[in-house]
């Protein structure tokens, strides 16, 4: 079966991580770009076609959360979801009603985090659908107001 | 001053016992000994509060008895009797920690009011002591709650810092392992021995997470929602969620609620895990054809909740530890030693008691009380402001 991969950010302070975590991403047939901070990551996404954002809730800087909310703000169709390292599951809660997908938990399991980047993959398709028929129908309407 | 427990000494017979017959009308029912050897005989077996004590005596004198005494039991008041002219007798009995003394003859009033006094002081010092030692204890437990809190902020710091080179370990080994999955490394040699040795860093690091995770979640419980809480659905339910468990080792379940109890102001997500940490360690604990009983009962203005499990019991060497962070007597890997130190501290965040008993070949008994309405009214004020 053809698969059409996702197009994951990940962002995290923590390079190792990242780049780990690209591997075994790629490994499993994903498409995969890396960002160290909240402001790469939105430089990323300004360049970029993505998909779904893997962000870190903690970074020095620009943290998860306000990336998040900028995310939202800039690129409301791309789907992000939130890592939390101290299992502090309040704020990725927080994050979830800002908009996040879903959260995960420190170190992941693998498994998991395919299973939620599908689903938000998913969702954003859907979206996209929804969109583009939205679309296609003010533009019928619009072509037939014309004629 | 009736209830003074009191021991006179003297060899004159008859002046012993007059003064102890005249006592006896006043309402003290005096011991008598003719010796410092029978003083010291009565004392061993009896508790007194206040010895009269002749100085002249043949054999062991007032003076020397006396410093058996005080050397063997300091608490106890002693007022020496001594002879007419002899002062300094009661002086140096004063020196060895004699309460006071009397010169012979002795007036009764005086010997009464002298009585009261020491007797008085008895009681003060006990009581001083007795304050003492609450407050000894009081400082102990708060250094032993201190010390906890210190280390579990210590803990949560470490297991956060530990989280991040796990996930570093644990997706460096995924991805090794789905490299080993592709069909270019189908015939690689050794395969089995790599794919062996991931396997186990990835356990490894589960464990480790598993640990890390526990630890924050023991510190992390700064938030409760208190809400009405049906203890009796709350039971069944938790106990819903271990009865398999319990059914594939043969083990009964057994709830016994009274009704009367309604509901309590708790959080009850954090009364779950607590009722499911406890259960559970209880199934374990319990073999084939054993029993866990449930019950709770209202107590005062407070819901006392035990869980009794017929399992082998926990040595009494083990008993203080348990509630210690890393306590396990799993093997490695199984327990991590923090179910009940979670436990504990979050029945200490909603304002309850948890108590443990155990008999090794019988079985244990976990008492939990509850306050039916946690005290957080001054807490929700603050919030207010």
């Amino acid at each position: 079966m053809i698969r059409i991969p996702t197009k994951v950010l990940l962002v995290d302070d923590e390079e190792d991580f990242v780049e780990m975590l690209s591997l075994r991403l790629q490994e499993a047939g994903e498409k995969v770009s890396a960002a160290y901070s909240g402001k790469g990551c939105l430089d990323v996404l300004e360049k970029n076609n993505i998909d779904v954002v893997v962000l870190d809730i903690k970074m020095p800087g620009m943290d998860g959360m306000e990336t998040l909310v900028e995310i939202r703000k800039r690129f409301p169709l791309v789907e992000v979801i939130m890592l939390t390292g101290h299992g502090s599951t309040e704020t990725a809660v927080e994050g979830m009603r800002l908009g996040a997908f879903d959260y995960l938990m420190k170190p992941a399991d693998f498994d998991d985090l395919t299973t939620k980047l599908q689903g938000a993959r998913k969702r954003k398709d859907e979206q996209e659908e929804r969109i583009r028929l939205a679309e296609a129908k003010l533009l019928m309407r619009k072509s037939g107001g014309a004629f | 001053m009736e209830s003074v427990r009191l021991l006179l000494v003297d060899d004159e017979n008859d002046f012993r016992r007059t003064v102890a017959k005249r006592l006896m009308k006043r309402g003290i029912d005096a011991q008598q000994a003719a010796s410092g050897e029978e003083c010291l005989d009565i004392l061993k077996n009896e508790p007194v509060d206040v010895v009269v004590l002749d100085v002249k005596m043949p054999g062991m004198d007032g003076i020397e008895t006396l410093h058996h005494i005080k050397k063997k039991y300091p608490e106890i008041e002693v007022i020496m009797l001594t002879g007419h002219a002899t002062t300094q007798d009661g002086v140096d009995g004063i020196k060895t920690g004699a309460f006071d003394y009397l010169s012979k003859p002795i007036e009764l009033e005086h010997l009464l009011s002298k009585v009261r006094q020491a007797h008085e002081k008895r009681i003060r010092s006990t009581e001083k002591q007795k304050e003492a030692d609450f407050r000894a204890k009081m400082e102990q437990q708060m250094i032993a709650t201190e010390r906890l809190a210190a280390l579990g902020t210590l803990a949560a710091g470490v297991a956060h810092e530990i989280n991040n080179p796990l996930a570093i370990i644990k997706e460096s080994a995924g991805w090794m392992k789905s490299i080993l999955t592709k069909d270019e490394l189908a015939g690689m040699p050794r395969k089995a021995d790599f794919e062996m040795a991931l396997g186990k860093i990835e356990k490894g690091v589960e464990r480790a997470r598993r640990i890390t995770h526990q630890l924050l979640g023991s510190v992390k419980q700064t938030d409760s929602n208190l809400s009405e809480v049906d203890l009796k659905n709350l039971l069944e339910e938790t106990v819903a969620l271990i009865q398999k468990e319990a059914d594939n080792k043969g083990v009964e379940i057994v709830q016994e609620i009274d009704s009367s109890i309604g509901v309590l102001w708790t959080d009850p997500y954090k009364l779950r895990q607590v009722l499911i940490n406890i259960i559970t360690n209880a199934v374990h604990a319990t073999g084939p054809g054993g029993r866990i009983t449930v019950t709770s009962e209202p107590v005062d203005n407070r819901v006392a909740l035990t869980i009794r499990d017929t399992g082998q019991g926990i040595p009494r060497e083990h008993l203080k530890k348990i509630f210690e962070p890393f306590f396990s007597t799993k093997p490695p890997g199984e327990g991590t030693g923090l179910g009940l130190f979670v436990t504990r501290s979050i029945i200490d965040k909603l304002g309850g008691e948890i108590d443990v008993e155990s008999q090794l070949g019988v079985g244990t008994r976990f008492l939990i009380k509850l306050p039916a309405y946690p005290d957080t009214e001054c807490d929700l004020g603050k919030n207010d402001l």
